[in-house]
């Protein structure tokens, strides 16, 4: 019996660790900038929210358009909060996930293909969670969540499902045919 | 698709918070609860809700503010009680009585109408859920009445084809039950101080 081979990892190409890298370092600016403007985002926000009744539902009684502003403004926040997350952990996500594609895929179409909807897809999708925040004062919770989703969450979160469901795959493939990868 | 509710992507729940008014309360109401009248008598005189209740003097009981005063200085835990809930049911009324206003505006498309009715019932809750249990006590067929009505307006706003229209009724009925709340409970106060 033969023992295998210890793979060794290749390195995804270096634009697919430039985006990542990129996605994680604005990850980072999003978050400063959330506690450093916080003040002005929310001013502006106001601003641009009370400039629009009508599309925010806004009656003129307090008692009920406070709440309405607060609940647009606590989305506005959440919806940075979440880029700032979701950026962070896609850009790693991508490092990682090119990785097995670059060490596993079968052939160097499949490989291409794999890498680029994973850094493609992984990159775009945390961009809806800023898409969302920045079109809630304009459009509203719900609309601009809608928005956001068609525009951006369902093509590029569905690009990525899809490419890690045929990085499961490749890797089944490859465990089937029992074939360990050795070094190139 | 587009018009689809978006329901995909989970962006966090959001909890409505209390305002000053209702914060104010709850602060006066725990201090009662707890016998802490000077307490109380300070969070009145400095808080949100005495400000509330001057600046709406003109449509409140005559005499409310200085009724919840006095009921602090003498330890009078009931009469206090009574006084705050008479000024958050009058809220709720004021509420009710605005939302059946602009809903009486055909000219607005019936969704708006309904989504503004919708945001009305939320904030005629808030102010009501503070007190529901001191109107049961007071008046358990009022609280009922209340509770029925707003049971049925929400149902015309959350249906699949929202009714606007229909949602007046309701609404009148949770204006009478409470002005009968606010007459009763100042009716009461006259007498007792007689």
């Amino acid at each position: 019996m033969t023992e295998a081979v210890p793979p060794t990892w290749r390195l995804p190409p270096v634009p697919a660790l430039l985006i990542a890298v990129l996605l994680i370092a604005c990850a980072e600016i999003g978050g400063a900038s959330m506690v450093r403007f916080k003040l002005e985002l929310t001013r502006w926000a106001r601003g641009t929210m009370l400039a629009r009744p009508q599309i925010h539902g806004l009656v003129g009684v307090r008692d009920v358009d406070e709440q309405i502003m607060d609940e647009a403004l606590t989305r506005f926040d959440g919806g940075l909060r979440l880029f700032h997350m979701h950026a962070e952990g896609m850009g790693t996500i991508i490092i990682l996930t090119t990785m097995v594609a670059a060490t596993w895929a079968p052939t160097a179409g499949a490989r291409r293909a794999l890498i680029a909807m994973l850094t493609v897809g992984g990159a775009g999708y945390p961009l809806g969670y800023l898409v969302w925040a920045a079109l809630i004062p304009f459009r509203g919770v719900e609309d601009g969540k809608r928005l956001a989703e068609w525009l951006v969450w369902i093509p590029f979160g569905g690009t990525t499902i899809i490419a890690m469901w045929l990085l499961v795959a490749v890797l089944v493939l490859q465990l089937r045919g029992g074939r360990s990868r050795t070094a190139p | 698709m587009y018009a689809a509710r978006a329901a995909a992507h989970h962006v966090g729940t959001y909890t409505p918070r209390d305002n000053d008014v209702s914060a104010n309360f709850k602060q006066l109401k725990f201090s009662i609860e707890a016998r802490k009248f000077d307490v109380a008598l300070r969070l009145y005189d400095e808080g949100a809700l005495r400000k509330e209740l001057r600046a709406r003097a003109a449509q409140l009981p005559g005499g409310l503010d200085g009724a919840i005063r006095a009921a602090l200085q003498r330890d009078d835990a009931p009469e206090a009680e009574r006084g705050l809930m008479v000024f958050v049911v009058a809220l709720a009324r004021d509420l009710a009585l605005e939302a059946d206003r602009q809903l009486a505006d055909v000219a607005a498309p019936a969704d708006v109408r309904a989504a503004a009715g919708r945001k009305f019932l939320e904030a005629i809750w808030r102010y009501y859920n503070l007190v529901d249990f001191a109107v049961t006590q007071r008046n358990a067929q009022a609280a009922t009445t209340v509770r029925l009505a707003f049971d049925e307006a929400e149902g015309y706003v959350k249906a699949a084809t929202p009714a606007p229209d229909r949602l007046r009724e309701p609404l009148r009925r949770i204006v009478h039950a409470l002005t009968g709340v606010i007459e009763a409970s100042s009716q009461s106060a006259r007498r007792n101080s007689s």
